[in-house]
């Protein structure tokens, strides 16, 4: 005989789900106030004075944390592995979406940005998972002096240095073929290739370029109207064009998180009837973790240099 | 051995031996493992339903609860015998015996020597799917009564066991 008291299994089912939902949007929502917080501190503190020692936190300690708050609000639920993968996933779906509308933040910065986010917050809820399994009151405080170890340790070793990306191209024509064309070059016919091109990352579409003098300005013209404004540097015919990058546009994709300072192309004679083109790119980077950004950001770099100068190839090798 | 088994496998002894000191990193193992987990749950879903049922039947024995390990993965604790075993992220359990036991086990095959340190008392085990799990729980039932045996050797012998 059913128990009048007793909730139907629908009703449970429900329960289960509202569960999860509300794991992930509070897991979301201590993310997002302690991103705000972070924020608010940044202001306060500049950046130089040590506000780069609360910065840190937001990239791997605050997702880790959302996770484990989510984590608190599954623990009834006693979810197993892969209850728990699939509550990170959503919540880091959630996530995503949340500063795409909420923070306006570029859609191809989140899809980079995801892998790791979804890292940090699934190691955070399998972290709770275990923790709250046992006693759910119980305060874990030794992770505390680890994660202060970890907010103060990392940015002592951390630099603001410019990198460099360079990528090689061999051309079967002559410097005095090749120059011309890479001094400045009309719209390039071929579709994008590069996957992130194709989602709407911008990509390189032609250059304009006033003269051929130090000190000349130059015109970098990406898909969607992104334009970067450069000034010759260095301009040794046949051999080198430096130019500096003097304003970048304001795409959420750059801002604050990378900045490009400098470009050039070098012409190397392989005395063989063909020369190597050398493409390299500085740039600084502005968010952490390092590592991680720096492997996309030469990844993009790659196939911006790769579609400029296999252009500048084709080119060439039709005029000789 | 197929193409991302061997990747898993590749990865995780490359940073576990090359890369030890990133263990000190605070949250770095725990990071690590949850890479592993998320890798091992997209190419090797019958490891994570292993693992899923391990844990259930680990619970089972008395005195068992679940700890993080401190290197990343499950830990499976005993209240009076402390550490027994661990399992990563990509289903490889670690169980501890004694140093001839484990050695027996080696010799029969199904079990190989620890990824760490192979001539310890520690083995480790991969988790497939979950026909692998009997096995697994027996022997982390072997690692409960040789801890309980060691303790006891050590109760006789208190200056071997400190040394």
């Amino acid at each position: 005989m059913n128990n009048e008291n007793t909730p139907s299994r629908p009703f449970i089912q429900r329960k289960r789900w509202l569960r999860w939902l509300a794991g992930m949007i509070v897991g979301n929502l201590t993310i997002a106030i302690l991103y705000y917080g972070t924020g608010l501190l940044l202001r306060a503190i500049p950046y130089e004075s040590g506000g780069d020692l609360i910065l840190w936190p937001s990239f791997f300690l605050v997702p880790m944390f959302g996770g484990l708050v989510a984590s608190y609000i599954w623990r009834r639920l006693n979810p197993r592995i892969s209850g728990t993968i699939g509550g990170a996933v959503g919540t880091t779906l959630l996530g995503i979406v949340g500063a795409a509308i909420v923070f306006k933040e570029g859609i191809i910065c989140l899809i980079i940005f995801s892998p790791l986010l979804l890292v940090v917050i699934l190691a955070g809820t399998l972290i709770g998972r275990i923790w709250f399994k046992g006693d759910p009151t119980l305060l874990r405080c030794s992770v505390l002096p680890l994660l202060a170890v970890m907010a103060i340790g990392e940015p002592l070793t951390r630099t603001n240095q410019p990198r460099v990306v360079t990528d090689e191209l061999v051309i079967h024509a002559s410097s005095a073929k090749i120059w011309p064309e890479l001094t400045a070059f009309p719209t390039i016919p071929e579709p994008p290739a590069f996957w992130l091109f194709r989602i709407g990352l911008p990509y390189p579409q032609s250059t304009t370029n006033v003269g051929d003098f130090v000190g000349a300005d130059r015109r970098c013209i990406f898909s969607g109207g992104a334009v970067f404004k450069e000034t010759i540097a260095e301009f040794v015919p046949r051999v080198k064009l430096t130019f500096d990058i003097v304003q970048i546009p304001k795409d959420p994709e750059l801002m604050g998180h990378l900045s490009p300072t400098r470009g050039e192309f070098r012409l190397r004679d392989n005395g063989d009837g063909t020369c190597t083109l050398i493409g390299s790119t500085w740039y600084t980077l502005h968010v952490r973790p390092l590592w991680y950004f720096d492997w996309w950001t030469q990844y993009i770099f790659r196939a911006v240099h790769l579609r400029v100068m296999e252009d500048i190839r084709r080119r060439a090798e039709a005029a000789s | 051995v197929s193409g991302s088994r061997a990747f898993d496998a590749r990865v995780f002894l490359w940073v576990v031996r090359h890369g030890r000191r990133l263990a000190r990193i605070p949250t770095f193992p725990y990071l690590f493992d949850a890479l592993l987990l998320a890798w091992t749950s997209l190419t090797r879903p019958s490891r994570v339903a292993a693992m899923e049922l391990l844990e259930e039947k680990a619970l089972q024995i008395d005195g068992v609860t679940l700890r993080t390990h401190r290197f990343g993965g499950i830990e499976f604790h005993h209240e009076t015998r402390g550490e027994l075993g661990h399992v990563h992220g990509h289903g490889l359990l670690d169980v501890r015996l004694t140093r001839k036991l484990a050695g027996e086990l080696i010799e029969k095959g199904r079990v190989r020597g620890h990824h760490v340190f192979p001539a310890s008392r520690w083995i480790s085990f991969q988790l497939e799917k979950k026909e692998d799990v009997s096995y697994a729980i027996q022997l982390l039932e072997l690692a409960r009564q040789a801890v309980r045996r060691e303790c006891a050797a050590a109760s006789h012998f208190p200056r071997e066991r400190s040394a």
